[in-house]
């Protein structure tokens, strides 16, 4: 920031500032709108709020059979069974309950790491599945992750409350050291109605990015990972004698940057991805790698695409 | 192989100080330059790989810290100046005079002869081997070293580019005694003259100049003498009227055809009068401008050609002169009454006089002089005095034997009391003899018959005033019938004021000017006609400065303020022919030693390059990574 640059208080943060009070304008409420009419005809001919959970319930589409005791409802006893076998036999029907989707995006520093570009796709992705989940009657929660839950937009329903999302997720700003593996432990723990959890991160995790994953697999959660990326960071602008200090945690590493040691680097930067990519498919997670220079309803549609968000 | 340089202590000094600050400068951890990255783990991958190499990295560093040793070391060489032996033995000691008086400004080399003096002196110092000395020295008047005797090929252009014109006459002996002087003990000496030749015999009042085993060289600049100049420029006042005056000029033409040319005189910067004159070749015209009015100061004479082209030295087509300064003069003349007096007076419009009679004596007011009538009462004024037959005992003098039918025997003909006075034929009835003090002149006197001398005009100083006084009273002679009464009376009332009417000549360029100045005074402020300020030491009463340029001086001290012209006015140096040869301890001069521009053998040059290359290698071998 130059002499000018103070006396005029033209900070380096307001630009950044200024992208954020422009993040959710009519022009993304728009894309919003046209991305939930696409979902529709994308998907058309299966259901919509109509998602069958596990528990048997008070629905109309028969689940099972389970032997009556008292107390239970006599309108479900199967009479027909009864005249065949003469056991008392209550129907269980498949409860019909809307999904939970809990958006949890990463707000750690390295989300912000640079002219924080992957944060503010992380928020358009965000807001963008929220406001198609919201429109297709689901509840949507929306939380901000790092070494636990910072904040949480409780769970909500209605097309309308898409406004609650954008007020949550506008002053969100990229702080703290990348801590999945509690943090998501954490979120499992506060939420009894388990649903579809959407991983918004970078997956910059220094305990590895497979804790974090697993904390949601093991608590019953359907898991989408969406693996946020930046070319930029695959090839930065370094060179000479350099000493590297991680953005979170402030370890070190001397390295002298020649073109070598960045093709290397590309290429390790390339293969952490790939692990990524490869853990997801091995544990049925959906994975999608949303590079932050992709227009963001591009890649809702490829999360859409993906089968992981919308079935 | 011979250090000229630094000391080897003092260079082995600096390089085991810079040496270890290098090697300790290395061994330090290099402060790297801190930058974030979002996740370092991805890092470490890369650094388990690039461990591997870790001892080649070293080794790299190794051969940057070679590179700044070796760099270190070829600068320490350079400090050294080496030389090589056989180099110092062979080199020449040259002075190189360049002549820079008034025939160099000649035009017919372009853009003018000095400026291709300065050209070849540029040449020759290219083109000095590594083991040979120069030294530049200006020769006009005066001879001024620019230069040490020295190598440095900047240092001699620094000097060559200080030399400016004079319009002076060039003093070649003293050049060359300076010379001489300056190269003596020196193997392989020689003086490099670069001149058109005009410099007259090497021969002063010392004797003649010699050289002994120094060779002297002459480079020849001029190749014709189409010129003529101004070679007199004089102007006086006539002493009855001195609001006229006359002005004499002199042309020479010096060049070996005829000429033609038009002289113009302007009065105040007015043209006064303009004459074509037709001069035959190395023809001397003096010519007399008589009873001329209307300038009150400054007079300045311009000749071109009568074609109106200018000829090859512009330096001598103009010449100035100064008309003395005219004031009012106020007189006081205590007299009983005296006719040829009172007459007398009336003859200059510029004299204010009153008359009072010796009881009234003094007349209200200031004077400048006070003329006693055959009185001399005690005096109450300040101002200076003529005494015609004083007598009693306020008489500034005393007197002796009384003298009768005399007249003036002896005179200082060069005194401006009796200019242009004829005084042998003067009788003179009766008088005293004056009696003259220490520090009093004796103007004239009378030898009587035993043959001794009695002075009859005295001229002295009594109280800080000057004084004359006659011994004799006019109307007793037959002086008052003569026009030497008028001439003496104004004589010495123009001595006493210090009004000049003689012939003012102006001073000339080249030479010593003994400038007049009022007693009391210990400095005067001399501005030149460039402009340029110097402030002058005054010695018993003159003040002494050398002037290398025409035109006219303003002169300014605490009550003064005046002024004087100089011209060339030098027919030698307006021959501007270069002569066949130049002889100089009669030997003629011969052309200079080679110069040749070529590989210069001081080794510190290349020790340098050598740095400057290597330096240049650690730049591009940083850059492209190989020594990080």
């Amino acid at each position: 920031m130059g002499l000018l640059d103070v006396i005029l208080r033209r900070g380096v943060r307001a630009p950044a500032r200024a992208k954020d009070d422009e993040l959710f304008d009519d022009d993304f409420q728009k894309k919003l709108d046209v991305l939930s009419l696409v979902s529709r005809r994308v998907f058309s001919g299966k259901s919509r709020a109509e998602r069958r959970t596990k528990k048997s319930g008070s629905g109309v589409e028969f689940k099972d059979h389970r032997d009556y005791v008292e107390g239970d409802d006599l309108r479900y006893l199967d009479w027909s069974i009864y005249q065949r076998f003469g056991k008392l036999q209550t129907r269980l029907y498949e409860e019909e309950e809307d999904l939970s989707v809990y958006v949890l995006l990463d707000t750690s520093t390295s989300m912000g790491f640079g002219d924080g570009e992957k944060l503010r796709q992380g928020k358009r992705i965000a807001a963008a599945l929220a406001y198609v989940a919201l429109a297709n009657l689901d509840r949507v929660g929306v939380l901000a992750v790092r070494d636990a839950v910072n904040r949480t937009m409780q769970p909500t329903r209605g097309k309308q409350r898409i406004f609650r999302v954008f007020e949550f997720l506008r002053p969100l700003a990229a702080d703290g050291v990348t801590e999945l593996g509690p943090a998501l432990r954490a979120f499992a723990a506060q939420q009894k109605r388990r649903g579809l959890a959407v991983l918004v991160s970078d997956l910059y995790d220094p305990r590895g990015f497979e804790e974090g994953i697993n904390a949601l697999r093991y608590a019953k959660f359907e898991v989408l990972v969406i693996h946020l990326c930046d070319a930029r960071e695959q090839r930065p602008a370094l060179h000479g004698d350099v000493r590297l200090y991680d953005c979170e945690s402030g370890e070190e590493r001397e390295v002298t940057v020649t073109p070598k040691v960045l093709a290397r680097f590309a290429e390790a930067y390339r293969a952490y991805g790939d692990d990524i990519a490869r853990f997801c498919k091995s544990k049925q997670v959906t994975y999608v790698s949303a590079d932050v220079a992709t227009p963001f309803d591009e890649l809702v549609l490829r999360v859409f695409r993906s089968g992981g968000f919308l079935r | 192989m011979i250090f000229s340089g630094l000391p080897l202590s003092q260079v082995l000094a600096i390089a085991g100080a810079a040496g270890a600050a290098i090697v300790v400068l290395y061994l330090l951890k290099m402060r790297r330059r801190a930058v974030a990255v979002p996740f370092s783990r991805i890092w470490d991958r890369v650094l388990k790989d690039e461990d591997a190499t870790s001892l080649i990295s070293r080794l790299k560093r190794l051969l940057s810290l070679l590179l700044q040793l070796a760099l270190l070391a070829l600068l320490l060489l350079a400090l050294g100046d080496p030389r090589l032996s056989a180099a110092l033995v062979t080199g020449r000691s040259i002075v190189v005079l360049v002549d820079c008086s008034a025939s160099m400004q000649s035009t017919d080399v372009a853009p003018s002869r000095l400026e291709a003096a300065r050209g070849r002196a540029r040449e020759m110092a290219r083109g000095l081997s590594g083991s040979d000395r120069m030294l530049i020295a200006q020769m006009d008047a005066a001879t001024t070293p620019l230069s040490t005797l020295t190598s440095d090929t900047t240092e001699l252009m620094a000097a060559l580019d200080k030399i400016a014109p004079t319009e002076a006459r060039a003093d070649f002996p003293r050049a060359l005694r300076f010379a001489t002087d300056t190269l003596r003990g020196h193997e392989k000496a020689e003086i490099i003259v670069l001149s058109d030749g005009a410099l007259g015999p090497a021969h002063d009042a010392l004797g003649d100049v010699h050289v002994g085993d120094t060779k002297v060289s002459w480079v020849k600049l001029g190749e014709r003498g189409d010129n003529a100049g101004i070679t007199q420029f004089s102007v006086r006042r006539y002493p009855l009227d001195k609001s006229r005056y006359e002005v004499m000029i002199e042309v020479t033409n010096t060049h070996d055809q005829p000429k033609e040319i038009e002289l113009s005189l302007l009065g105040d910067g007015d043209l006064v009068d303009v004459t074509k004159l037709r001069l035959g070749p190395n023809e001397r015209l003096p010519r007399f401008y008589p009873n001329l009015s209307g300038a009150s100061r400054a007079l300045e004479a311009r000749l071109r050609n009568a074609d109106g082209s200018r000829d090859d030295l512009p330096a001598d087509d103009v010449a100035f002169a100064l008309l003395p300064e005219r004031r009012r003069v106020r007189v006081q003349a205590v007299t009983v009454g005296n006719t040829y007096l009172d007459a007398a007076l009336l003859l200059d419009e510029y004299l204010d006089v009153k008359t009072v009679a010796p009881s009234a004596y003094p007349a209200p007011g200031k004077f400048d002089v006070t003329i006693f009538d055959g009185v001399a009462p005690k005096r109450v004024d300040a101002g200076h005095a003529l005494y015609l037959a004083p007598r009693g005992e306020h008489s500034p003098v005393k007197l002796g034997k009384e003298l009768r039918e005399f007249g003036f025997d002896q005179w200082d003909k060069k005194s401006p009391l009796l200019r242009w006075m004829l005084l042998d034929t003067i009788g003179v009835d009766e008088g005293s003899e004056l009696l003259a003090e220490p520090g009093d002149r004796a103007v004239a006197s009378y030898t009587d018959d035993s043959g001794k001398k009695r002075a009859i005009l005295v001229d002295g100083k009594r109280d800080g005033a000057r004084f004359v006084a006659l011994g004799f009273d006019p109307r007793r002679s037959d002086i008052v019938l003569r026009v030497a009464w008028p001439l003496f009376l104004l004589n010495v009332i123009n001595e006493l004021v210090e009004e000049d009417t003689r012939y003012i000549s102006s001073f000339s360029t080249g030479e010593v000017w003994k400038i007049p100045a009022p007693s009391g005074l210990s400095s005067l402020e001399v501005t030149t006609p460039s402009g340029a300020v110097a402030r002058v030491a005054v010695q018993e009463g003159r003040a002494a400065l050398l002037g290398q340029r025409a035109g006219v001086y303003q002169v300014r001290a605490p009550g003064v303020e005046t002024a004087f012209a100089a011209n060339l006015s030098s027919v030698d140096e307006s021959t501007i022919s270069p002569p066949a040869e130049l002889v100089v301890d009669s030997k003629p001069s011969g052309p200079p030693s080679a110069f040749t521009v070529g590989v210069r053998r001081e080794l510190w040059l290349y020790l340098l390059a050598a740095a400057v290359l290597l330096s240049l290698l650690e730049w591009l071998t940083y850059h492209r990574r190989v020594t990080v």
